[in-house]
């Protein structure tokens, strides 16, 4: 492969974005946004050929269309003048990528991203962008705030971005081929062995006669491995092959990770959930200054009322 | 759910997807004059990396990867939270969310 190949779609896609963001007639914006995502479905080709003829695995076409969906989103949403427009831009970028993480068969983080981001944050946003802002009138532009409409700097950010983006792809490009080996897919048995209650139904579900408990091994494991078959064996002897369908599923792999292997950092997301709740209710109160006068002039208003 | 293998390939579309979207996320930040539109920008960073590591985790046969987005979550919801209420103040004051008009902050 060239070497030159992936910067040069990097530069491409670096020209494309700062033709998006500057300011400039809408038909020419919607061109640059289309020739951005252009340039980043021409690097993601370059880099899954190359990869692909070392390894031999393709992209699906719903990872294509849900990635420019999301490159397409999220340059429309930086390029947008109207704030709450990007924020609308935004929640597709969240949906898109929901889209990813369930082609990463990720189930429950795609949809715990709908409902916390696009529903959650981004309404708070929404909200404060409705507190903020004067929504201006489309069809006059010049009620728009002066600082929706020029951009900072557009042509050091994209340098600046253009640089990141090199090192991010060639990261990716040579560090690939020396990731250290894949582990074996045993990950979800151990998960069920944790999880008795599940193991036990499961186990009678398949078999009823399976004589419960099953033996363990030497290290107190009771799901074995023949190659790529999990068993277990019964206190007789009797060995049953476990079947797939009897995985634990993503959400509850999810949980189990999430209490056995980070207890302290669960602890940690309250209390930073915590502080920021007390922050933003110490930050948002309206101090109310109350001088003499007015103290005075409540109180006399209240004599007034009682007599 | 047992998961089927997963190409170094794929892992590095997943990766260089994630990027692109980090990069978009720096240019917006920089490039936006609104206080609020950019912090929706760095909402956009967190996002690659919300992909970047449910990829790797992925890719690792590891649920280690999507327990960092929840942590992701929480940040970002901790970090929307008080950010907006800054910015409700810092409207308050001014009348503008231009971020330069705040610059005797720095000075």
């Amino acid at each position: 492969m060239d070497p030159v190949l992936p910067y040069l779609a990097c530069l491409v896609l670096a020209l494309a974005l700062y033709a998006a963001i500057r300011p400039s007639a809408i038909t020419f914006r919607i061109g640059a946004i289309v020739a951005t995502v252009a340039a980043a479905g021409w690097l993601l080709g370059i880099i899954a050929g190359y990869l692909s003829s070392l390894e031999g695995d393709a992209a699906t076409p719903f990872f294509i269309i849900f990635s420019l969906a999301v490159i397409a989103a999220a340059v429309r949403m930086i390029s947008h003048e109207r704030p709450i427009y990007c924020a609308l831009h935004f929640i597709l970028v969240v949906i898109a990528s929901a889209g990813l993480l369930l082609l990463l068969e990720a189930e429950f983080m795609a949809f715990a991203l709908i409902i916390v981001y696009a529903g959650a944050i981004l309404i708070t946003y929404m909200f404060v962008l409705m507190l903020a802002n004067q929504a201006p009138d489309p069809n006059e532009p010049e009620t728009m705030e002066y600082y929706d409409k020029i951009p900072r700097e557009p042509a050091a950010a994209v340098g600046v971005g253009f640089l990141l983006l090199c090192i991010v792809t060639g990261t990716v490009l040579h560090g690939t081929s020396d990731l250290p080996p894949r582990p074996n897919n045993t990950v979800a048995w151990h998960t069920l062995e944790q999880l008795p209650k599940q193991f036990e139904a499961s186990i009678l579900e398949l078999d009823e006669t399976f004589a419960w408990p099953p033996q363990k091994t030497e290290q107190g494991n009771a799901i074995q491995f023949d190659q790529d078959v999990a068993y277990v064996l019964s206190a007789e002897n009797v060995r049953l092959d476990l079947d797939v369908s009897m995985a634990p599923t993503n959400t509850q792999s999810v949980g189990w990770s999430l209490v056995n292997d980070f207890p302290v950092s669960l602890e940690l997301a309250g209390v930073i959930l915590l502080m920021a709740m007390l922050g933003a209710a110490v930050l948002a109160r309206k101090a109310i200054e109350i001088g003499d006068r007015e103290k005075r002039n409540v109180l006399s208003t209240n004599e007034e009322k009682a007599s | 759910m047992m998961l089927a293998s997963f190409g170094a390939a794929t892992l590095a579309s997943y990766l260089v997807v994630s990027g692109i979207l980090l990069v978009i996320g720096v240019v917006g930040f920089l490039v936006r004059r609104n206080l609020i539109v950019m912090f929706l920008c760095t909402e956009l960073m967190f996002q690659g990396a919300a992909i970047a590591f449910v990829a790797a985790g992925r890719y690792y046969l590891d649920y280690s990867g999507q327990v960092m987005v929840i942590f992701i979550l929480t940040v970002a919801a901790a970090e929307a939270a008080l950010a907006l209420a800054l910015v409700v103040f810092m409207h308050r004051q001014r009348d503008t969310l231009d971020p330069d008009a705040y610059g005797e902050l720095a000075e």
